[in-house]
């Protein structure tokens, strides 16, 4: 099996058949639905971008501000609050409270800040001097901690969306480029496979006719040569006899070849015996010929018997296809959708 | 002849609806939502001075936990090395799981670049903070570097 | 008559003063840095003034905290050349002057030492006129208790810490509440040092700003604990010193005041904080809010206290006006290096 380009190791069967034109439905099926997931990803994911580009700028400012507002707080103070801010941190009050959010199927983090107004390590900070700025400060630094906290929810939800993205992209074209193909492939070699089947057999059939007929054609003459060498002696009068033996033995192998369908073995058994019994009774047949005629029929016994196990599979195999691979193949292409449906 | 291979294309499919949520990688075995709700706190990288303002606004926490002493780590210059900011990255990135964001001054992390560069995970989100010093530059942010690779911009 | 020998022992200290305050920017040299767009340019600017080269072995990236750093080291350079040549009870006057800081190095210390610091990384941050030889030594206690024997014995703030601090407060109370009980009881025995050695013009004006510094601290203290449940009508008043214009009708009445208006009602009542509290709400738009109004009155104060002659208090007049000079500087190079051109006229110029 090799050659005929990337598709799956499968016998070319019917079965193998249905199984792949279900599996290539499925595909396409998945293929556009997953199309439709990442476009509506990367819709959500652009927005996002936007968002997250305009937020940054913002935070910024805002952190700007924030700075300032310390720097007020040491204008005021007069020195650096920084250390007594420090090591009074006890218990954060400024928390973060992640939820989630569905957004075509994923599931996207956001943080929200929580603030316990019942913690403050910094009651005391400032009290003698400045307190008022430090306060003013902390509700400046509060709101651009909230800034920061959109921003990293934003953040998460574009890395994370980036991913899926990616992702779906994958299997997107992973089907798109390799499973569709691939099955496409595969059904195309089953089909040339069953195509050149038929088309063996139906040699082979016509091989063996023609192999028949010359057969027959070549015991007529003998006949005819007998009957001829007969005929001094015999005269005239059986040759109507023979005449109709003849046609018996027509119609005899007539019937055989239509009954070689459905037991070759049998067929050639047959075929054998026809001559055979039309020699009977001319039983000092010429040796060479017969012995010549037995090779023939030995050598097409040999071969017919190595290809029919193989042969009557297939026949067997396609029947069942013919029957229970209806409803089979309507079961995979169920159990396809059912995986479809997100 | 090869063994018969025939993908039943359910499980095929199977595989495409896993995995669509991505888990941190440093506890497969939570779910993600337990994961989450433990990150609760804010971790800060920064100067002094934006150490101060963010603990002003209350994102600090000092425990006797062995490992979990502080969330936060002062950056003075000249004094904080490269190595000790690692460390600190390392800590509030991978081994602490109760941090949701990271806060990170810029220009510290340009001291750190590759490893803020190739950070990945979702969880803890890590963000480049402007400081008093060093206005906000868009150029050097990590996730906006990523933006605009995606755009080809 | 009494500045008649006062040149024998402070005529030379004086001068200096006086040459200092010269040094102090004035309103247009101020203007000027405004006008500055990078801190380069108000490096330049600023060397065309007294502080000269300041910034000139300096190399490396300008910015606030530096040009903070050198002006204060200027500044302290100059008061401890003052406090080397003193004598007398200047000497002493100086030495109060310094305690104020020396509380705030203490309770950083103690912070530290609470909170298992190294104590090679809280020096530094000590403030320079707060140093004394033994400062280090604090660091040396492990726990409470020999730490608070430690600060009784080692440091000359003993005498504020004995009477009103026990080994149970330092572990129990906010660092701040015994950073401010300090404060009152080094205010009160600066007042009572200045009543006892200083007489005439001296003694007025010195008396005008310590009991400024009382009630400004005591009006900060009201407001900035008014939403504080952890802190009684009680403690507060056991933080206000026992002096000042407020003292004592109205220390009880701030005391238990709820709210800003309460508050504002009462301090408006001494004539000369009427301005406190105008516009104090607002103090976004450029206007000022209290903590300005009170640098702008004490820096009137200040700059009254130069136009006598014969008096120590000059030192001081001198020193809180540098300190609001290099606040003033560091705020206008805070402006400029920050953007925020429309506040940098926030800084006060009296001279």
């Amino acid at each position: 099996m090799s050659g005929a380009g990337n598709r799956e190791l499968v016998f070319p069967t019917r079965m193998t058949l249905g199984l792949m034109k279900g599996k290539l439905k499925g595909a396409q099926q998945g293929h556009s639905l997953l199309k439709r997931k990442s476009e509506a990803l990367t819709k959500r994911f652009r927005d996002i971008t936007q968002r997250i580009d305009e937020a940054k700028r913002k935070m910024g400012r805002v952190m700007q501000t924030a700075a300032f507002s310390l720097a007020e707080v040491q204008y005021a103070t007069g020195d650096n609050i920084s250390y007594q801010v420090q090591e009074s941190v006890q218990k954060a009050r400024f928390q973060i409270r992640a939820k989630q959010e569905n957004v075509s199927g994923v599931y996207l983090p956001a943080f929200e800040s929580h603030i316990n107004e019942d913690i403050n390590d910094f009651k005391m900070t400032g009290l003698g001097r400045g307190g008022q700025q430090v306060q003013k400060a902390k509700i400046v630094y509060t709101k651009a901690v909230e800034t920061l906290v959109e921003l990293a929810s934003l953040q998460t939800a574009f890395i994370i969306l980036d991913e899926v993205i990616k992702v779906t992209n994958r299997r997107v074209n992973a089907i798109e480029h390799v499973i569709i193909p691939r099955t496409e492939n595969t059904i195309s070699y089953i089909n040339s496979e069953l195509d050149e089947l038929d088309r063996e057999e139906f040699y082979r059939l016509k091989k063996v006719q023609e192999k028949k007929q010359i057969a027959v054609a070549a015991e007529e003459a003998e006949e005819l040569a007998k009957r001829q060498a007969a005929e001094g002696a015999l005269e005239d009068a059986e040759t109507e006899d023979v005449d109709d033996e003849l046609d018996d033995k027509v119609e005899d192998v007539e019937g055989a070849e239509e009954e070689e369908d459905e037991a070759v073995a049998e067929d050639a058994s047959d075929a054998a015996s026809v001559p055979a019994s039309a020699s009977a009774s001319a039983e000092a047949s010429p040796a060479p010929a017969g012995k010549k005629k037995k090779n023939k029929k030995k050598k097409k016994k040999a071969a017919s018997t190595a290809v029919q196990p193989s042969e009557s599979e297939i026949i067997e195999d396609v029947e069942k296809l013919a029957g229970g691979a209806a409803a089979g193949s309507e079961d995979v292409l169920q159990e396809n959708e059912d995986d479809i449906i997100f | 002849m090869p063994p018969i291979y025939l993908t039943p294309s359910y499980i095929l499919f199977h595989y495409l609806h896993t995995t669509t949520y991505l888990q941190p990688p440093t506890s497969p075995k939570m779910s993600a939502n337990e994961a989450m709700a433990k990150r609760s706190l804010l971790a800060v990288i920064a100067d002094e001075d934006s150490v101060t303002g963010l603990l002003l606004a209350g994102v600090g926490q000092v425990l006797n936990e062995p490992g979990k002493e502080s969330n936060f780590l002062t950056v003075v210059p000249g004094k904080t090395t490269q190595e000790e900011v690692e460390q600190a990255f390392d800590r509030f990135t991978g081994e602490r799981d109760d941090v949701a964001i990271l806060l990170i001054n810029q220009h510290i992390a340009d001291l750190i670049r590759p490893r803020v560069d190739s950070y990945t995970n979702a969880f803890p989100a890590i963000l480049e903070i402007p400081s008093k010093d060093h206005p906000y530059d868009p150029e050097k942010d990590s996730i906006l570097k990523k933006v605009r690779r995606l755009f080809g911009e | 008559m009494e500045g008649l020998f006062f040149n024998v022992d402070y005529g030379y200290i004086e001068g200096v003063v006086r040459g200092y305050r010269n040094g102090l920017l004035t309103g247009n040299q101020y203007a000027n840095l405004t006008q500055c767009d990078t801190l380069q340019d108000l490096k330049l600017q600023l060397s065309a003034t007294d502080y000269g080269n300041f910034l000139a072995s300096y190399a490396g990236p300008l910015s606030t905290s530096v040009i903070q750093d050198r002006l204060s080291k200027k500044m302290y350079a100059e008061f401890q050349y003052l406090r080397s040549q003193s004598l007398g009870k200047l000497t002493k006057f100086l030495d109060y002057v310094c305690y104020g800081y020396m509380i705030d190095n203490v309770s950083l210390m103690i912070t530290g030492t609470l909170h298992d610091r190294d104590c090679a990384e809280i020096l530094p941050k000590c403030h320079p006129l707060g140093w004394f030889e033994t400062l280090p030594t604090l660091s040396i206690a492990t726990d409470i208790e020999s730490l608070y024997s430690t600060v009784l014995v080692d440091t000359p703030l003993a005498p504020f810490f004995k009477d009103c601090l026990t080994v149970d407060d330092l572990d129990d109370l906010n660092i701040e509440i015994i950073r401010n009980r300090l404060y009152k009881n080094y205010l009160e025995a600066f007042k009572e040092f200045i009543q006892k050695e200083f007489d005439g013009p001296d003694l007025e004006i010195m008396t005008r700003l310590l009991d400024f510094e009382a009630d400004k601290r005591v009006i900060n203290i009201a407001l900035n604990s008014l939403n504080n449940p952890d802190l009684s009508p009680e403690d507060k008043t056991s933080l206000f010193p026992q002096f000042g214009r407020l003292y004592p009708v109205y220390h009880k009445d701030l005391a238990l005041a709820e709210d800003v208006e309460q508050i504002k009602y009462i301090v408006e009542s001494i004539g000369e904080y009427l301005e406190l509290f105008s516009d104090g709400h607002d103090a976004n738009g450029g206007s000022k809010n209290i903590e300005d109004w009170f640098y702008l009155l004490e820096m009137q104060y200040n700059k009254n206290a130069f136009t006598q002659q014969f008096t120590l208090s000059a030192v001081w007049a001198w020193l809180r006006s540098k300190e609001q000079e290099v606040r003033n500087i560091t705020w206008i190079a805070e402006c400029i290096a920050q953007n925020q051109k429309n506040r940098i006229n926030n800084y006060i110029s009296v001279y």
